[in-house]
């Protein structure tokens, strides 16, 4: 029984740069549609929950928009979705179903930290404070 | 003058898991042995019951594909796949083609990695690890491929009612050809080395060899039963999505052993590399096959509807019940391959010794994970009479 050329591959992997990518100093490429951060557009949101309801996680609440924001007229109710990324899975359920397109999608993944991770920064960074 | 002393053998219990360095799943092998030799094995589980089928009822029937794919990691494709199907036949609604080859492209990378996976497993196991670096490695390329096409590394999400929830250009289309032709030469030389290599076969070869007749009556599936000649196939039988239009064969062999169980593995996945090149090769364009979720059903009429699909592990059956009345399933019923496999294989570590505990579940490829609920079955009445699975399905019957 003739052996396999193992030998071959151990000496060229001891050649060869490690196939580990050093995390997080070295960045993982991902593709440019990989399923990543999202969060709303609160120029497009109008409040209207259905992201909340469909979301399998349960990870988004529908929370009000503080006074010192202005709030579209779209969006009579002042909510807007606060995502739980420490429970978001990813799936983008709540991307598909919104009737105004208003999510931004990313291929952002390297997401933890010493503090909980919501969308509030994200979402409100797209509104205007009043007075501004 | 001397006196013979005769040292009774005593059976010692050797509990494995359900926390081992040998398992990597909570599962616990009570095993008896006397000296050496294995004379009995009890089986527990239910460390890892999650209540998923509870929760499918509690939600609605959108949010359970996601549910039912974070029942296994490794075969999430084929459960959101398997439980969608069963959606779409409550609904009475089809996908068109495009979206069906997509499904079986998604299906087949997973079969590949989770093949890849149990196999690099099996060599850890028996303390080849240099080769599971190895397999990891290639395995990686696999992940990279269902990344450009589904969009995740794992959790594939692919799956929606009416067809597939993103598409596929023809760069991606090259690149994912590129890759399964990359890995191709890879699985072959594993292959090889499984066959030649004599630390593998020392270990695997003539390490519980079941029949056929052991696998028919123990209900054995997938490779396991595959790898005793038993030729079952759920693709092949039910031809459901694109799998009668794309040719392939199903892998048998008659060793029954160890070995022979991962050598159908490696045949496999060789099998699903050209199953992967004629799909990028013949992809049909008879529409879009992304469904608008928003415009998607809200209503589903009362009906049932079973399913069943080839996962990695052999045929994984759901059943979706809808009452008609509100937004969740009345019931979903989950049966893997594994709960098959794994509670009934404990005549398989019969006579061997207790280092090949470990390497016989291992190429039984567990998924404890999938396998944790219960099967009940009714035999009061005791009538039988044969019902099509196609007349089953629907609720016809």
């Amino acid at each position: 029984m003739k052996r396999p050329k193992l030998l071959e591959q151990v000496l060229k992997s001891l050649v060869s740069k490690p196939a580990t990518v050093q995390f997080p100093r070295e960045k993982t490429e991902v593709e440019p549609d990989f399923r990543g951060l999202q969060y709303a557009d609160l120029t497009k949101c109008t409040g209207c929950s259905l992201c909340s309801i469909e979301c399998p996680a349960d990870a988004i609440k529908m929370t009000s928009i503080p006074q010192e924001y202005e709030a579209p007229k779209t969006n009579p109710r002042r909510l807007y979705p606060l995502i739980n990324y420490g429970k978001c899975v990813y799936c983008y359920r709540c991307v598909k179903v919104c009737p105004t397109n208003a999510y931004i999608v990313s291929n952002k993944f390297d997401l933890a930290g010493f503090t909980r991770l919501t969308s509030e920064q994200f979402s409100l960074s797209t509104l205007k404070k009043v007075g501004a | 003058m001397s006196k013979v002393v005769e040292i009774p053998i005593v059976t010692t219990e050797v509990p494995i898991g359900p926390q081992h360095p040998a398992l990597h799943e909570p599962i616990m092998l009570k095993v008896y042995a006397e000296g050496e030799r294995v004379v009995r094995v009890e089986i527990n589980t239910g460390y890892n019951h999650r209540g998923i089928e509870k929760l499918c009822e509690k939600n609605s029937f959108y949010r359970d594909i996601f549910i039912v794919g974070r029942v296994c990691g490794i075969c999430n494709a084929v459960h959101a796949n398997v439980y969608v199907r069963a959606l779409e036949q409550i609904l009475d609604l089809y996908p068109n083609k495009r979206a069906q080859y997509l499904r079986v492209l998604a299906m087949e990378l997973e079969r590949i990695h989770s093949h890849m996976l149990i196999n690099a497993v099996m060599a850890e196991i028996i303390g080849f690890e240099t080769l599971f670096m190895h397999i990891m490695l290639d395995r990686e390329k696999v992940m990279k491929a269902k990344e450009i096409l589904t969009g995740g590394r794992v959790m594939a999400d692919y799956m929606m009612v009416g067809g597939v929830r993103r598409d596929i250009d023809e760069e991606k289309r090259s690149r994912l050809r590129d890759i399964l032709l990359k890995l191709k030469p890879r699985v072959e030389y594993y292959k090889k080395i499984f066959e030649e290599d004599e630390t593998i076969t020392k270990r695997l070869i003539d390490v519980s060899r079941i029949s056929y007749r052991d696998v028919t009556s123990h209900g054995l599936v997938g490779p396991v039963a595959r790898a005793s000649g038993v030729k079952i196939d759920s693709r092949a039988s039910d031809k459901y999505d694109a799998y009668g239009e794309i040719p392939f064969n199903v892998v048998t062999r008659n060793e029954g052993d160890s070995w022979a169980r991962m050598m159908v593995r490696w045949d496999e996945v060789l099998e699903s590399i050209e199953m992967g090149l004629y799909i990028l090769e013949h992809l049909p364009s008879d529409g879009n096959p992304v469904p608008d979720e928003k415009r998607l059903p809200r209503k589903f009429p009362p009906g049932e509807a079973y399913t069943r699909v080839e996962a990695p592990r052999g045929e994984l059956t759901y059943y979706v019940m809808s009452d008609g009345k509100g937004q969740n399933p009345y019931r979903v019923k989950i049966r893997t391959p594994s709960v098959n496999n794994i509670i009934n294989s404990g005549f398989m570590y019969l006579e061997h010794s207790l280092a090949d505990v470990p390497v016989i579940l291992a190429s039984l490829d567990p998924c404890i994970s999938c396998m944790e609920r219960v099967t009940v079955v009714d035999l009061e009445k005791k009538t039988s009479y044969k019902v099509h699975l196609k007349d089953l399905a629907g609720g016809r019957v």
